[in-house]
């Protein structure tokens, strides 16, 4: 699939803030035999006094960018062609949990894919008790890790409420746990605390989705927001396999990778230090349209 | 010596030997002193001697000029208890700890060979990870690591190097054989007050450490400051110390190395990454710097890319790491050596990369994620000390989750035993070692005390360095826990004895060389700002005591309270927020809090005597509100605190060098000393002023002498004001310090270029109307126009400065 993508943030600040930087993370990545970035640019108001860009620990790209004089807005727009071609989901070869950990301690690397960093828990995914022993559930129908993850996937999404304001971009996993609501951020914590706890690898994937419109109607212009799915190591041979469980899908050619990471701080799409008391308003829209090939 | 060396002599016929007579080393501990057949080690015999010689009381005067000494400088550290934080005196255990210079030399040996396997191990874990692919670290102890960061992957530092200064922490076994229990590869701490100890010690036994050989300190702290200077590159970029400001428990260390290394100090807040490059805010605009020894843990160096909650570090630091534009000791993510559960692997990648033994073995450690060792620790539980695995604290700093398997009662242990079982790889255990023993002088007595040796390594352009000293700490009561000195353990110099005489040095330079000069407008802003609000703060503190004065004086010769001049007075006082009915009210308090709280930021550019003298005030203030009354008592009160200001003043205007510093304080003074006047002038010379407010004003404003010599006897309100307002050589009037200011203004930053800055044009336009204003023209509204025109010189400054 081709897909235009256009992404608008736009922040409003009570009054003028001086300097600030900050690292953003919203350009889709060029991942080989699964997604390809034709063209892709940022477009910055006002006009930022540095910009520079460079790849971090996972290989996400990263535009850093600086500003020294006084402002009162920061508005970005993202704007890429991106072709998806996701090979169809092969056998499952995956061992089974207690196969998982030989495999796991047999892997003797550090490199961004290495399954180690996704172990351990993180700041929005700690290991947390309630939420293992809800995955456990999972584990015991399951032969292997990728059936394991499939149906807690599944079960997620049908024991959630799918709730934009019960949450917001800095709730834990636990606090989703408790209320059984969220969105696609929460739901993807929720899983990888969850697995972690079992001992699986999970991975937090950024992107976008695009929504399918209903037939014969148009799609809805800016009604699409970020995405986010999760990544579980399937073993040695299986390797790293996308789940989406605010949909209860595997990540397919509708999904759009811009990075990955142990949780959303890795990959939030924009950290910086505002150098302001009081509270910002911010506005997101996400548009993905396919392209006729 | 270790403990199966030939018995050696006690000498015999000495007289001096009665210090020995009670010491009884404990039962199956290596004693520092005395061998394990109860003879005096080499090198202790002149001390014991000398000291059992001297009278009690000689003693006791020798040890207090050590401590005079420690307080003099101001030497403390802080202390967290509860909910707050206090600064505590020094706890000097007066004895050196003496180590031969053979066995130091095995030791320093040991350490070279350590501090550049913990530089490989750092290379490779940011690096090429050779260790991990080759099974010699288990890749989760770095992955779940939180000292492991992975925004440094693959960060090459500048200077080629990781480590640049490192510390270790000592403790000799029962075996005699010294252990490493511990790597400090973050932020060490500790050989500045090694240096304070030394010179301490060396105040009550000066003597002795002239005669006995000791090796000096000196050369090893000039051979890093080289290094430091060496890795700046050009002689125009800087090097700088980097704390995590007053609140750290080390900051007085911090401030003293900057100042003993003539380096600055600079805190987050003071640093800007621009371009890629960092800089440091100063008066003179952004300056470069390209080296830093942070104190700072280096999560908090940069809330961008690091801990995002850090609110003391510099956003994009880590992008000038990358750009490579400033050399950073320790580099970030170094700390991950510090971890515990590392150190059960150090002999194995000891082996694999030198290819022998360590010369100095580690404490025995067993990280319990492996089946093997987690049964072996299981089975042992009773000679082990067990705690979190990714911990970098030293064991017997950290009772709370490290605790030996002897000390559990049954329902602990089984609680442990569990928690072992169920998730090994969160534990190391370590094999619990007994310290040995050090004297230590108690009531006239010696007594054995636990003690762990911290040594420092630096890394020089001929390999690396070691301290030969270092800094023992020393346990109040024979239990190892209680060496920590946040748990009252105490700490002691550590001499390094020689046979033969040794190399005297200093960090003076070199006579034959240029004398280097760092050039001058590099003051931080925040530097400026709190000297600034110093001058303004202490002058504060004079204009109110002063009033105060008058005031009591006044009070108690008077039979009515309700006397028209002493409720101006009140009035006047109630709106600066000081309480008149008592001596010393909280306001007057807060300004001396203030006032130390603003000296605390810039303890590295201020004199220890000023310091001193400012802490003395304070003390005194706080001392006099709890008792004090008001009326007589308060004015001779008063009459003290005076005497104190005047002390301090002198000392800031006396001995202070005429930096920028110096100049931002006297402005500071002078505003504030501008506006106390015109407001006092305009309150008590006003028109409409109560009986006796010229007199009192000509008191407030120590001139009443010179109104006599110059005017009548009775004050009017013309002389007065022309005496306090107008007179541009009366040192209290307001002409005085718009002059002052005139010259101290012009010569800030900014005004080389010949063109008036801001600040020089505000005080030009207010100089120039109170020149061509007479006495009689002056009332409450021109009062109050000084009073706002003295406020827009302190905002233009701080505009063009401190921002």
């Amino acid at each position: 699939m081709l897909y235009d993508v256009r992404l608008n943030l736009h922040y409003d600040y009570p009054y003028p803030v001086e300097g600030g930087r900050h690292h953003l993370r919203t350009m889709p990545l060029t991942l080989p035999g699964m997604q390809r970035v034709i063209a892709a640019n940022i477009a910055l108001s006002p006009k930022p006094s540095e910009q520079t860009a460079f790849s971090d620990f996972f290989g996400n790209a990263v535009t850093s960018i600086a500003f020294r004089k006084p402002h009162d807005t920061l508005d970005l727009t993202m704007k890429a062609r991106v072709s998806v071609t996701r090979p169809e989901p092969p056998l499952d070869i995956s061992p089974n949990l207690e196969g998982l950990g030989a495999e796991i301690d047999a892997t003797l690397t550090l490199d961004a894919t290495s399954p180690h960093h996704f172990v351990a828990g993180s700041l929005h995914a700690p290991l947390e008790p309630a939420i293992t022993a809800y995955a456990r559930d999972s584990a015991a129908s399951s032969r292997s890790v990728f059936e394991l993850a499939f149906d807690l996937c599944k079960r997620i999404h049908a024991d959630f409420d799918y709730e934009p304001d019960a949450t917001n971009v800095r709730t834990l996993s636990h606090e989703a746990f408790r209320l059984k609501a969220g969105v696609c951020q929460d739901f993807s914590h929720v899983m990888i605390s969850g697995l972690r706890g079992l001992g699986v690898p999970a991975a937090y994937v950024s992107g976008f989705i695009r929504t399918i419109p209903p037939p014969g109607k148009e799609r809805l212009e800016g009604a699409d927001a970020m995405h986010a799915w999760v990544s579980v190591w399937c073993g040695r041979e299986a390797g790293w396999r996308e789940f989406d469980p605010t949909n209860a899908i595997l990540a397919g050619n509708d999904h759009i990778v811009i990075g990955y990471g142990r949780d959303y701080a890795d990959v939030a799409p924009i950290v910086g230090v505002l150098r302001t008391v009081g509270r910002h308003s911010s506005e997101q829209s996400v548009d993905v349209i396919p392209v006729a090939e | 010596m270790i403990a199966g060396e030939p018995k050696r002599e006690a000498p015999a016929g000495r007289s001096g030997r009665s210090l020995l007579a009670g010491y009884r080393p404990i039962a199956g501990v290596t004693d520092e002193m005395l061998d394990a057949s109860g003879n005096v080690r080499p090198g202790w015999d002149m001390l014991i001697s000398v000291l059992s010689d001297i009278s009690y009381k000689d003693r006791t005067e020798r040890f207090g000029r050590a401590d005079q000494y420690l307080r003099d400088a101001g030497v403390y550290y802080r202390v967290y208890e509860g909910q707050g934080a206090r600064e505590r005196e020094w706890p000097l255990a007066h004895l050196p700890l003496i180590i031969s210079e053979t066995e130091w030399q095995d030791i320093s040996a040991g350490l070279e060979e350590r501090a550049e396997l913990l530089e490989r191990i750092v290379a490779d874990i940011y690096g090429d990870n050779m260790l991990v692919a080759r099974g010699l670290i288990p890749p989760a102890l770095i992955a779940g690591n939180p000292q492991f960061l992975r925004p440094l992957v693959g960060i090459q530092p500048v200077g080629g190097h990781f480590l640049h200064f490192c510390a270790f922490e000592l403790g000799r076994g029962p075996d005699g054989r010294w252990w490493v229990l511990g790597d400090r590869t973050q932020a060490p701490s500790g050989a500045g007050f090694a240096l304070e100890n030394r010179v301490a010690t060396t105040r009550a036994l000066p003597d002795l450490f002239g005669d006995m050989n000791v090796h000096r300190l000196a050369g090893f702290f000039r051979q890093f400051r080289d290094t430091l200077l060496a890795l700046a590159g050009d002689p125009g970029s800087r090097a700088a110390i980097l704390s995590p400001g007053p609140l750290n428990e080390t900051y007085f260390e911090h401030a003293w190395i900057a100042r003993y290394l003539g380096i600055s100090l600079l805190e987050g807040e003071d640093l800007r990454v621009s371009g890629g490059k960092v800089m440091v805010r100063t008066v003179s605009g952004l300056r470069p710097v390209s080296v830093l020894w942070r104190r700072m843990d280096a999560d908090f160096m940069d809330p961008l890319e690091l801990n995002g909650e850090s609110h003391i570090g510099t956003p994009g630091m880590v992008e000038a790491l990358r750009a490579g534009t400033i050399a950073m000791v320790n580099a970030l993510g170094s700390g991950i050596v510090e971890t515990r559960a590392l150190l059960a692997f150090m002999p194995r990648i000891a082996r694999a990369l030198n290819g022998s033994e360590p010369k100095l073995p580690s404490v025995a450690t067993w990280w319990c994620g492996q089946p093997r060792e987690q049964r072996h620790v299981m089975d042992r539980l009773d000679r082990m000390v067990v705690g979190p695995a990714l911990s970098t604290r030293l064991p017997f700093e950290d009772p709370e989750a490290t605790r030996p398997g002897s000390a559990l009662d049954a329902d602990e242990r089984a609680d442990l035993l569990a928690r072992l079982a169920a998730d090994g790889a969160a534990y190391a255990a370590q094999e619990d070692v007994t310290l040995s023993t050090t004297p230590v002088y108690s009531h006239g007595r010696l007594v054995p005390r636990p003690m762990s040796l911290r040594v420092f390594a630096a890394r020089t352009k001929d390999g690396w360095s070691i301290m030969p000293g270092g800094f023992a700490r020393v346990g109040r009561t024979n239990d190892a826990t209680a060496i920590a000195m946040q748990r009252g353990g105490q700490a002691a110099d550590v001499w390094i004895v020689s046979d033969r005489p040794v190399k005297r040095e200093t960090l003076l330079p070199d006579e034959k060389g240029p004398a280097r000069r760092y050039a001058s407008g590099n003051l931080p802003s925040r530097a400026a700002e709190n000297m600034m609000w110093l001058g303004r703060y202490s002058e504060r503190l004079e204009g109110t005591v002063r009033i105060l004065r008058a005031y009591h004086v006044r009070l108690a010769e008077a039979a009515d309270p309700a006397l028209p001049l002493l409720k101006t007075v009140r009035a006047y006082l109630d709106f600066l927020g000081v309480d008149a009915t008592c001596a010393v009210s909280p306001g007057v308090l807060r300004t001396i809090d203030n006032a130390t709280g603003s000296a605390g930021q810039i303890r590295d550019r201020f004199s220890p005597d000023g310091w001193l003298a400012l802490n003395d005030l304070s003390k005194t203030l706080h001392r006099f509100a709890d008792k004090v009354e008001p009326g007589d008592d308060a004015a001779r009160a008063m009459t003290v605190i005076l005497r104190k200001l005047a002390g301090f003043s002198g000392l800031v205007h006396e001995n202070m060098y005429r930096f920028t510093g110096w100049r931002f304080l006297e402005i500071g003074r002078r505003v504030e000393r501008g506006i106390h006047m015109a407001r006092v002038v305009g309150a008590l010379a006003s028109t409409k002023a109560p009986d006796g407010g010229l007199d009192m004003l000509l008191e407030i404003g120590d001139s009443v002498l010179t109104h006599r010599r110059q005017f009548s006897v009775n004050a009017s309100r013309r002389s007065v004001i022309e005496l306090l307002a107008l007179d541009p050589l009366n040192p209290r009037s307001i002409a005085f310090q718009l002059d002052r200011l005139k010259a101290g203004v012009a010569e800030l930053p900014g005004n080389e270029t010949g063109h008036l800055t801001a600040a020089a044009k505000e005080v030009l336009n207010l100089h120039t109307r109170l020149s061509i204003w007479e006495a009689k023209d002056l009332d409450g509204a021109q009062f109050n126009e000084i009073v706002s025109g003295l406020g827009a010189v302190y905002d233009s400054i701080s505009h063009s400065y401190f921002v």
